[in-house]
């Protein structure tokens, strides 16, 4: 078994598919155990799983994918992307995947230079090709039941690749930036693949026939909760508007606010200063008679306008 | 150094989220930052890679949808091709405006706020999310959030000692001015419209169609208290072209003596012809406006004038004011301790900004007119449902609009801007003509023919139903089920005629509920109840559409219940299979709504 330096307490992930013996696989398993110890802890993937599974990120030291003799597993660019948030800053991605060599048009199988640069294009930096091998009779046969290929000029080809040692953007919810002193920000540099894709497809912004996720996928039962009725209330309800008088008051509000003042009560003067009650709403007092109606001249006549007299 | 530069990015449907990027955009630009406003989809969206700071505004309507401003935007940011680390330059922060009555109270800013952190965004703090169930309204939650919300941005970016921020008692720049031109220019018509760049091009907002109406005619009993209109123009030579389930778009103005008492507030002439500038490059001038324009016209067309004002009028008539005892008021009314006053005051009571003004003599005398269109929002269009086919009446357009008018303890009634204009206009008087274009509908009716289509429609919800039944029955489609629910057969039960004749002739089967012709209220989700049996086999049998139209509060909720209990019982479905059976019609386009506030 080649060794992925794997020591005591580290967190390993063994990504496994059908194309996987059973045998070799919980063989594998063991053996890492042994070397994580109890501290450590070793995880079974099957790839088709990985994504569901949602791992919480920079979780895992290692990622092993495809190391067990006799599978062929295919890696795509999405299970490269998980495997890249699901390690952790300076943990180590080993895979191991069928290549083609000869140049041949085909969806199923890449080249080992094609299989680097997507390994690169998920995130990881250092990406290395360890090994090439001949594939064995049975690995051949593997790869012809498992992705439906033959071809004569296979190779399989080891690779590992690194997570850079900055977090390169978090998708966790309870992160938040930190405040920085210093101009620019600080942020990483836009990963030059991650623009492109996002630039061809802002370019495109007709094009109906892209597939969208269901953004009802992102609300959790929080979401649909009402708020409490009583945080709805304004903070001072109940107490009714600001008792204010008019200058010229002749309502009586002026005497009993005095009086009230006098008996020790009412502690604050009327805030605003209230004009008389022609001024408009903005300035009468609750109780003044001509409130609802617009402003008027002092002395003016009020005359009710033929709409004013129609009410609905 | 450059001054640092925030985005602000709206999507608004009634002006409120609009009017909250706005008040953030000033209280920026009084903190020093640069800050440009856009609606989303008016932003292209290629360059939000390399965006620092974002505050998204975004308002939820309909049912959990979001506003017409910002579709392309929703349909972009869910794609499954955007790389998760697009934004991991952007630091953001979502402020959602919603009511928390409907059950997917501010789904567009929580959907929103989780899928840029997907993208690689970093949240500079936890979305704020406005409602307007608070007694206070949006502001509620709005006026605390913003004031983290600056905390978090200064620390940022701070204030440059030499500078400091602008307080809020002085009016920062307008956005435009208005260039008056000494004599008036050659006099043109009040129908110039902007020549149109290419005729070839129907009818929009920039180049609405002048329609002459045709007819005007009020369709409720005399007696019933709500007058209802069904109002018909004539498209002819427009190269407007729609189907059913579209929707009409129209551009109404204020009445002539609203004009007037404002001029005369603010001591414009009328008469007086502008040219408008930007102060700043590259913000827009509002594209419909001629240039010149009549001050006549602004106020008219432009200026919305019976409007409720929101706290930034107050704002910055405030800062304009030069009347002491005024300035003292409106300075209350924009702090945060007198929203309350201000809500008793203006909101409650639905006052506008022509009354308001009314109670200000003194500052509405001294607004300088560079700041009109800092102080009064632009008027918007109002959507209708169009209720004709054009395979039935050809080059006509029919509407039916209820007149809204009702009391609140104001003397003078409050009055729909755009219901009232058309109630007014009269084409017996003489020749009437109404800006309007046409938009497509969110209704899709099924392909395979014979399918049939069952509609609830109570009220006006039946004006869309009404084309369909039309545009149906003229391509051959005689599988149509109509419930439609009103108060009264012979008070507003509309277009009874003419289902009468369908049915006669086996078009159309009508399903009718009056709700007070009767001691206990009669809906039409009692209806189809009372008909579970043959909804049941048309849905679940024979692939029926359902299609759902009106009032957006409460009878979409009503009668979706009414279709579960209908699934359980006909069905054997158990209740979370019924719900699940309702999705699975709502996927696929069997279950459809159109429903307006």
């Amino acid at each position: 078994m080649a060794d992925f330096g794997i020591s005591v307490g580290q967190f390993v992930a063994v990504i496994w598919d059908k194309s996987c013996p059973a045998e070799a696989l919980k063989d594998l398993v063991d053996k890492l155990q042994a070397l994580t110890g109890d501290e450590g802890h070793v995880s079974m993937e099957n790839i088709n799983q990985l994504l569901q599974s949602a791992h919480k990120e920079s979780s895992f030291d290692i990622v092993l994918s495809g190391v067990i003799p006799g599978s062929s597993i295919v890696h795509s660019a999405e299970i490269l992307a998980e495997v890249a948030r699901i390690l952790r800053p300076g943990g180590c991605l080993f895979l191991k995947e069928p290549v083609e060599t000869a140049v041949v048009n085909n969806s199923k199988v890449r080249t080992a230079s094609k299989l680097c640069s997507a390994l690169t294009l998920s995130g990881l930096v250092e990406v290395k090709e360890l090994q090439r091998e001949s594939l064995s009779p049975e690995e051949m046969q593997s790869v012809q039941e498992h992705l439906g290929y033959h071809s004569d000029s296979l190779l399989s080809v080891q690779i590992t690749g690194k997570k850079p040692n900055f977090e390169v953007g978090s998708s966790s919810q309870l992160k938040l930036s930190i405040a920085k002193k210093s101009s620019p920000s600080g942020k990483p540099a836009v990963d030059p693949a991650a623009a492109k894709l996002w630039t061809l497809s802002a370019n495109d912004m007709e094009d109906d026939s892209v597939e969208l996720i269901d953004s009802d996928d992102l609300l959790d039962p929080e979401d649909l909760k009402k708020p409490d009725p009583a945080s709805l209330r304004a903070a001072s309800c109940g107490e009714g508007k600001k008792r204010t008088a008019c200058r010229n008051c002749t309502c009586g509000l002026a005497e009993e606010l005095e009086k009230e003042k006098s008996r020790g009560q009412m502690s604050s003067q009327p805030k605003s200063a209230c004009g008389n009650c022609y001024l408009g709403d903005a300035f009468r007092c609750a109780s003044c008679p001509y409130l609802g109606m617009p402003a008027f001249k002092p002395g003016e006549k009020v005359l009710l306008s033929d709409s004013n007299l129609n009410d609905a | 150094m450059p001054t640092p530069r925030l985005l602000v990015l709206f999507g608004s449907q009634t002006g409120t989220a609009q009017d909250v990027s706005e008040r953030l955009g000033r209280e920026a630009r009084r903190r020093r930052l640069g800050c440009l406003v856009q609606a989303l989809d008016s932003y292209p969206v290629v360059n939000l890679i390399n965006e620092p700071l974002v505050i998204f505004v975004c308002a939820t309507t309909g049912q959990g949808d979001p506003p017409d401003n910002m579709k392309n935007f929703w349909r972009f940011i869910f794609r499954k091709n955007l790389p998760s680390t697009s934004l991991c330059q952007m630091d953001f922060a979502v402020l959602g405006l919603g009511d928390s009555s409907y059950a997917k109270f501010n789904f567009v800013a929580k959907k929103l706020h989780r899928r840029l952190l997907q993208l690689g965004g970093s949240a500079l703090l936890p979305m704020c999310l406005g409602d307007d169930q608070h007694e206070l309204g949006p502001d509620a939650a709005i006026d605390p959030w913003l004031h983290d919300l600056w905390k978090k941005v200064l620390d940022l970016h701070p204030v440059p000692l030499d500078l400091g921020i602008i307080p809020t008692g002085i009016p920062l720049p307008s956005k435009f001015t208005l260039q008056f031109l000494e004599e008036a220019p050659v006099t043109h018509s009040e129908e110039q419209h902007v020549a149109r760049m290419d005729p070839q091009d129907p009818p929009s907002e920039l180049h609405p169609f002048l329609a002459p109406m045709v007819s005007n005619q009020r369709v409720t009993g005399p007696l019933h208290f709500q007058d209802v209109r069904l109002i018909e123009f004539d498209i002819t030579g427009s190269g407007l072209s729609f189907t059913a389930g579209d929707v009409v778009l129209i551009q109404p103005k204020n009445i002539a003596p609203h004009v007037q008492q404002f001029c005369q507030l603010l001591g414009l002439d009328p008469d007086q012809c502008f040219t408008l500038q930007p102060r700043e490059p590259g913000v827009p001038c509002p594209v419909q406006l001629p240039q010149p324009c009549s001050v006549r016209r602004l106020v008219s067309q432009y200026l919305d004038i019976t409007s409720v004002p929101r706290r930034s009028f107050f704002e910055l008539l405030a800062c304009l004011s030069p009347h002491k005892l005024e300035r003292e008021k409106l300075l209350e009314f924009s702090s945060a301790q007198g929203q309350e006053e201000l809500c008793e005051y203006c909101s409650r009571p639905r006052r506008t900004v022509l009354e308001v003004l009314c109670d200000f003599p003194h500052t509405a005398g001294a607004i300088p007119p560079d700041y009109l269109l800092d102080l009064v929002p632009l008027i918007r269009p109002r959507a209708f449902s169009i209720a004709s086919s054009l395979l039935a009446h050809p080059s006509r357009l029919q509407i039916l609009v209820a007149v809204v008018q009702y009391q609140t303890r104001l003397k003078e009634p409050r009055r729909g801007l755009c219901s009232s204009w058309l109630a007014s206009l009269d084409p017996g008087q003489g020749p009437v003509r109404v800006p309007l274009w046409v938009r497509p509908g969110s209704l899709t009716f099924p392909e395979t023919p014979d399918t049939p289509v069952i509609m609830v429609g109570p009220g006006t919800g039946v004006a869309p139903f009404r084309a369909t039944v039309q545009e149906r029955v003229a391509q051959g489609q005689t599988r149509n089920f109509l419930f439609f629910g009103c108060r009264q057969r012979d008070q507003d039960f509309y277009w009874e005629p003419e289902w009468k004749e369908l049915e006669k002739r086996g078009c159309l089967t009508l399903v009718t509920a009056f709700s007070r012709e009767q001691e206990q209220k009669v809906y039409v989700q009692h209806r189809l109840r009372e008909l579970g049996p043959l909804v049941w086999e048309l849905l679940d049998h024979q692939g029926a559409y359902f299609y759902l139209a009106g009032n957006a509060k409460y009878m979409p909720v009503d009668v979706s219940e009414a279709l579960m209990s209908i699934f359980q019982e006909e069905g054997g479905l158990s209740s979370p299979d019924a719900a699940a059976y309702l999705a699975r019609l709502q996927r696929t386009l069997r279950f459809q709504t159109e429903t307006w506030a």
